[in-house]
């Protein structure tokens, strides 16, 4: 092989390797931040029964056949305030169908959580993981965090960061038709 | 057989030294991956142990057992429960893999496309082997007077007929 071809051929390679270099990261910055593969979509829902801010305690498996929008949430967390507009919509237009929405109160206080539960006027179920063992169980890698959970039990969500009024109104409205079938 | 003269002794030496260097970070490497990570001791050297394959799943690249992170000591207090409860530390690992997936563990899986963070090194080390062979052959070759020359220094045929071309050429000359 003369040495014109053995350089071109080693500029081949080279030119090659970085456009596959290019294209794996250019794969990756297309992504959707907030869409995280989590090995927990599609399974069953880790169980847990917490105890409430100021009402009762929550067990998951007693929320069995509705539609349930887990939040995870912090007073000191200011994306989780941003969220807020779109779980109390949620709450208040699907209460009556079948779906429940309950915020999860992560590494906080109980009094900064009720300050912040005052505040914003949250209606909906809050309990506390005061040792994050639920946290853990859910793969949490930060607040906010939500999931929604079907009828059966599954996770069929998760969204990282401040979740939208529309995602999760598209999300539950499929598993209601979904269910209603 | 005559002993290697010198010289010839001079073109061996830098492939043997590149030859035992390459022997010597096989055996290192073997004798390390065999051992593996010394037994861990005391319950907390244990949870230690299992927490330091974890990753924090809060922090920027930081273990479950070197992390100041709240969640970080949670799990670091979960793994001592569950090592009291008599589960093993493979169990553990994989209740919380069952829960973040692998990226929480500190090194790739040596299964699925975790596997290449393992065989890419070997790769590049074939890669190198080849490319050290390279050199080495170049260094082998007798250096006489080009492609063909003849081991007891006589001209090979072609550089013959070039002298002889030069020689009818000088005589041509020198004839004018």
């Amino acid at each position: 092989m003369s040495t014109g071809w053995r350089r071109g051929l080693l500029l081949s390679a080279v030119i090659a390797g970085v456009l596959s270099v290019a294209a794996l990261l250019a794969t990756g910055l297309g992504r959707d931040p907030a869409v995280v593969a989590s090995p927990l979509v599609g399974r069953a829902a880790p169980a847990f029964e917490l105890a409430g801010l100021d009402g009762p305690a929550v067990r998951l498996s007693d929320l069995r056949g509705q539609v349930v929008v887990i939040n995870f949430w912090a007073s000191w967390c200011a994306e989780c305030r941003v969220e807020q507009d779109a779980l109390k919509t949620t709450w208040s237009r699907y209460r009556d169908s079948g779906v429940t929405v309950l915020g999860v109160n992560f590494q906080d206080t109980t009094s900064d959580a009720r300050d912040y539960v005052g505040s914003l006027g949250i209606r909906y179920p809050i309990v506390q993981d005061t040792e994050s063992a639920t946290a853990l169980a859910y793969g949490l890698r930060g607040v906010p965090e939500t999931f929604v959970v079907d009828r059966a039990g599954r996770i069929t969500d998760r969204v990282i960061g401040p979740v939208s009024a529309q995602r999760l109104a598209d999300k539950i409205n499929t598993l209601l038709q979904a269910g209603a079938r | 057989m005559s002993p290697p003269t010198a010289p010839h002794a001079a073109r061996w030496l830098p492939g043997v030294v590149v030859l035992l260097a390459l022997v010597a970070a096989a055996a290192t490497l073997t004798v390390v991956g065999v051992r593996g990570e010394p037994a861990a001791g005391t319950r907390a050297d244990q949870v230690q142990q299992i927490a330091s394959d974890l990753r924090c799943p809060v922090c920027q690249d930081l273990s479950a057992a070197d992390s100041p992170a709240p969640l970080a000591g949670q799990m670091r207090h979960q793994i001592a429960e569950q090592l009291a409860a008599g589960r093993s530390a493979d169990q553990i690992r994989q209740g919380f893999i069952a829960a973040y997936g692998d990226s929480v563990l500190m090194s790739p899986p040596r299964t699925g496309l975790g596997q290449t963070a393992y065989l890419l090194p070997l790769l590049v080390f074939g890669v190198a082997l080849v490319a050290a062979a390279v050199p080495l052959r170049r260094w082998r070759r007798p250096t006489g007077p080009g492609e063909g020359a003849q081991p007891d220094g006589a001209l090979s045929t072609a550089d013959r007929r070039t002298v002889e071309r030069a020689l009818i050429r000088l005589r041509e000359e020198e004839g004018r």
